[in-house]
């Protein structure tokens, strides 16, 4: 029993982790709380869906299409909601990219309608049983993709030339832009890689729920935030750790407590952190300094 | 009031226009003081549940239910104004959502106050608008006077700067405690008002788009005036309303003048959209925002107009 | 009265503050006399901003005490002390830069009237449309020291577009409305022109004969040795030197860590 709620607190804390890496990643570099990243991670679902429904693609097709799709979309919400606004302000960046979420969260009822919509089967359903652990082939795929996905994250971050670029960038803006660091690029990168993430976090999400619905973006985000803080502002790798404790603690409070007190757990959890520790878990910088 | 004059529709919206006004007014003053909050909408709730709990459970009266909702909302408005501060910017956005997320939990799971099925039948205050009428003009009157007080100026201060204003004397703590307890007693008048209007809630009612969009208010009317608050939610309440009056005179158009290609399409294109059903108007609100802060970053209205509009009267004031 | 004149305005003994290993503050004894413009100098990273935040109350001590006027000075925050009579200026200027000149000053003044629900209910009986009791009194107050320093005629311009000089000058007057009886200046000539610097041991000296104790972090000698009664040097968080003008100049420990920087050939 034990070890089945742990294998359904990954899937659950995977899927925060995909979400709260592109908040953290984008707080990295510009210091912003980008509001509309939950609604990002529902496009990318309602893209992933479309391609299945009407495309007849398969699930790998789904995964890159929603990738690509939200990877453009962090594109164009930087050119409209981040570069235009004042620099001065520090609440502007902020509330324009509310604009953004209500835009796309309202656009997505419009066009979808309010209600959930199902996702189809696109894996074949099969069990394992390994010891104690029965687990889906579907959980399995999903498990995969999401720690694949930031392993190749943490190469990138790690190993490549516009990776450290993102981190000098996180470090000081402007002595990045000293040293040579395009900023602009940076940021522009950073939106992308964030956003694409959260695009294939998204499909993941529908697979898991057999479903997707306009609203499924703003609890991702709040969720998203909770880990954000957790791992540490900024902190990529604590966002990843961040993520599964999450998940982990929901699922295990929702079998041993209740299904109501689970998210108060997170919300308690996420108000004693900003209190006593707002540095996060694994500790960083704090927004107060940049 | 008014019954005479104001026909159901026309009452129905003006009452959300002024309840919303006064939900901007509750952001507003921990503005005032620099503190961002996106859980105003969580103080409604508690203004809300706690006046539907005393007229309906208890039979009190709707005033007495009023005033006790708006007390207890300020109460919890200084609880929770203690943690605020200690932490400031984003740590203050992220504990006020987590505070409105929490408040939202425990009406889903309490179910005293109808839990998942909501809050039910509760009384229909007849009175709804005129305790607008009397509500309303009395903050523009308190805020008219703070703005000229030595606690409106302190607040100001700590606004722009928090270190300098503690170095100078100010009491931080406690001002920014005021403020953040007026606010959400004011938030709770609020919801006592919309619960007893509305006659039903759940725990989705006040949700954290509704704390989102009170923001808005503010930020789109300007939040270096106590006239922004009022600006705000008026135009943004009252905007789809103007626009479907536009509708009624996209209507007068002959059909045509129209009845060629691209411009029949743009047509049935505004006509359809002009109707503003829930999720339009809120495509706008967003696209009004994105364009607020590319434009108009301060709001519609800043100090800085209203300081050069009536600066002679200033003068003579400190003759 | 007279035991007054004799005890120091302010006495600090063995103050210490580390960041981490590095001591920016260490083990400092000095008293400051009633009455005198005392300057504390050293080379930058020698501890004086710190000194500052120290005494009042934006830092915390490790170890050490502050004695203000013979009463220890145990009141934990910056506004409790800015009550007790101690006022700054700060290096960077800090003004509200959305707030008028006059209502700069007013903020000064705001320590010594506060509100309370009496007085707004008394307020509100008689003026329910007017202005409070205390604010026309502030106003009053606040008006006669832009006089003295010479902004009464910018009141109504907001405190950011003033040019720099006459910042550094409301910054003074916002610290003066506390009616302090211990100033503290951090770096008050730093950019002003020669001129501005010029006018401003006038202005400082003025400020002393108010009956205000001074103490002044400055790197302008000319305008340290010009004003000052006394001088304590501090180099890397330690005193090193304290006298008059005269002996500081002399003494050979401060020309090598600190004159000697700028003044050797």
């Amino acid at each position: 029993m034990i070890y089945q709620q742990v294998i359904n607190g990954l899937m659950l804390g995977a899927s925060y982790s995909l979400v709260a890496i592109g908040y953290t990643l984008i707080f990295g570099v510009l210091g912003l709380l980008y509001f509309a990243h939950g609604e990002v991670f529902m496009v990318g679902a309602f893209v992933g869906l479309y391609l299945v429904l009407y495309a007849h693609a398969n699930i790998y097709v789904a995964l890159l299409g929603a990738m690509v799709a939200c990877a453009a979309l962090g594109v164009a919400a930087v050119y409209v909601a981040v570069r235009p606004v004042a620099k001065d302000r520090p609440l502007a960046p902020l509330i324009s990219t509310i604009g953004l979420t209500i835009i796309l969260q309202n656009l997505a009822v419009y066009i979808f309608g309010g209600q959930q919509v199902a996702f189809p089967e696109t894996i074949k359903q099969t069990l394992y049983t390994i010891g104690p652990i029965t687990i889906s082939s579907v959980q399995l795929f999903i498990l995969g993709v999401a720690v694949g996905l930031m392993v190749l994250l943490w190469l990138f971050i790690e190993r490549t030339k516009i990776g450290r670029a993102i981190r000098a960038t996180a470090e000081n803006h402007e002595t990045a832009a000293l040293l040579g660091v395009d900023v602009n690029k940076v940021i522009l990168v950073t939106f992308m890689i964030g956003s694409g993430i959260a695009g294939i976090a998204g499909v993941l999400d529908g697979i898991k729920n057999s479903g997707v619905s306009p609203f499924m973006g703003l609890s991702a985000a709040v969720k998203g935030l909770i880990v954000m803080l957790l791992g540490g502002l900024g902190n990529v790798f604590g966002a990843m750790i961040a993520g599964l404790m999450l998940g982990m603690i929901e699922i295990l409070s929702a079998a041993y407590i209740g299904t109501t007190e689970r998210d108060l757990f997170s919300f308690m959890i996420l108000i004693l952190i900003l209190i006593y520790r707002p540095t996060g878990l694994f500790g960083t910088r704090t927004a107060d300094e940049r | 009031m008014f019954d005479g004059l104001l026909d159901g529709y026309t009452r129905s919206i003006l009452i959300f226009a002024g309840i919303n006004v006064v939900a901007a007014y509750s952001f507003y003053v921990p503005f005032k003081t620099g503190q961002v909050s996106l859980g105003q909408a969580g103080f409604m709730a508690v203004g809300a549940y706690t006046a539907a709990i005393m007229t309906q459970k208890f039979g009190l009266p709707f005033w007495a239910g009023f005033l006790v909702g708006g007390f207890i909302a300020g109460i919890v408005g200084v609880v929770v104004g203690f943690p605020a501060l200690r932490i400031k910017g984003i740590y203050l956005l992220l504990l006020t959502l987590g505070f409105s997320e929490i408040v939202q939990v425990i009406a889903l799971s309490w179910d005293y106050v109808g839990g998942a099925q909501g809050f039910r039948q509760i009384a229909f205050n007849r009175y709804t608008l005129d305790y607008l009428v009397v509500l309303i003009p009395l903050l523009i009157w308190f805020f008219a006077r703070l703005e000229r007080s030595s606690l409106g100026r302190a607040m100001d201060s700590i606004h722009q700067d928090e270190t300098a204003a503690e170095v100078m004397g100010i009491d931080v703590v406690r001002t920014k405690l005021f403020a953040f307890g007026l606010g959400a007693m004011i938030a709770g008048f609020a919801g006592a008002l919309y619960a007893h209007h509305a006659t039903f809630m759940d725990s989705s009612t006040f949700n954290i788009m509704m704390g989102v969009e009170i923001l808005m208010f503010v930020v789109v009317g300007g939040g270096s005036t106590y006239w922004g608050p009022l600006l705000g939610a008026l135009f943004l309440t009252l905007l789809p309303e103007f626009l479907r009056t536009l509708r009624e005179w996209l209507e007068l158009v002959p059909v045509s003048w129209m009845n060629f290609f691209p411009a029949n399409r743009v047509y049935d294109f505004l006509h359809e959209f002009l109707d503003f059903e829930n999720a339009k108007r809120l495509i706008v609100y967003g696209i009004i925002l994105i364009v607020m802060m590319i434009l108009r970053p301060d709001g519609m209205l800043t100090r800085d107009q209203l300081r050069r509009f009536s600066l002679p009267r200033l003068g003579r004031r400190h003759g | 009265m007279a035991e007054l004149a004799n005890e120091p305005c302010l006495a600090i003994e063995g103050l210490t503050k580390r960041f981490g290993g590095f001591y920016a503050l260490n083990d400092l004894t000095m008293a400051v006399a009633q009455g005198a413009i005392h300057a504390v100098i050293g080379p930058n990273g020698a501890g004086k901003t710190t000194f500052f935040n120290l005494i009042t109350g934006v830092l915390t001590a490790d170890t050490g005490r502050i004695v203000f006027e013979g009463r220890l000075l145990d009141e934990a925050r910056p506004s409790r002390r800015t009550v007790r009579g101690i006022a700054r200026t700060f290096q960077n200027i800090r003004l509200f830069p959305q707030l008028t000149v006059l209502e700069t000053v007013m903020i000064g003044e705001h320590c010594r009237y506060y509100p309370s629900i009496l007085k707004g209910l008394r307020d509100l009986l008689y003026r329910p449309f007017g202005e409070a009791e205390d604010e026309r009194v502030m106003r009053g107050n606040a008006l006669e020291l832009l006089e003295f320093l010479g902004l009464a005629d910018q009141r109504d311009q907001k405190a950011s577009d003033l040019p720099y000089g006459d910042q550094r000058k409301l910054e003074m007057a916002r610290a003066l409305a506390t009616r302090p009886r211990l100033l503290l200046l951090d770096e008050p000539a730093a950019g002003l022109n020669p001129h501005e610097t010029e006018h401003l041991d006038e202005v400082i000296t003025r400020i002393r004969d108010r009956g205000v104790t001074i103490i002044l972090v400055e790197h302008d000698m000319g305008l340290v040795m010009g004003i000052s009664d006394r001088i304590t040097v501090l180099n890397f968080g330690t005193r090193i030197a304290d006298g008059n003008p005269r002996e500081i100049q002399d003494d050979p420990a401060v020309i090598e860590a600190y004159l000697g920087e700028d003044e050797a050939p």
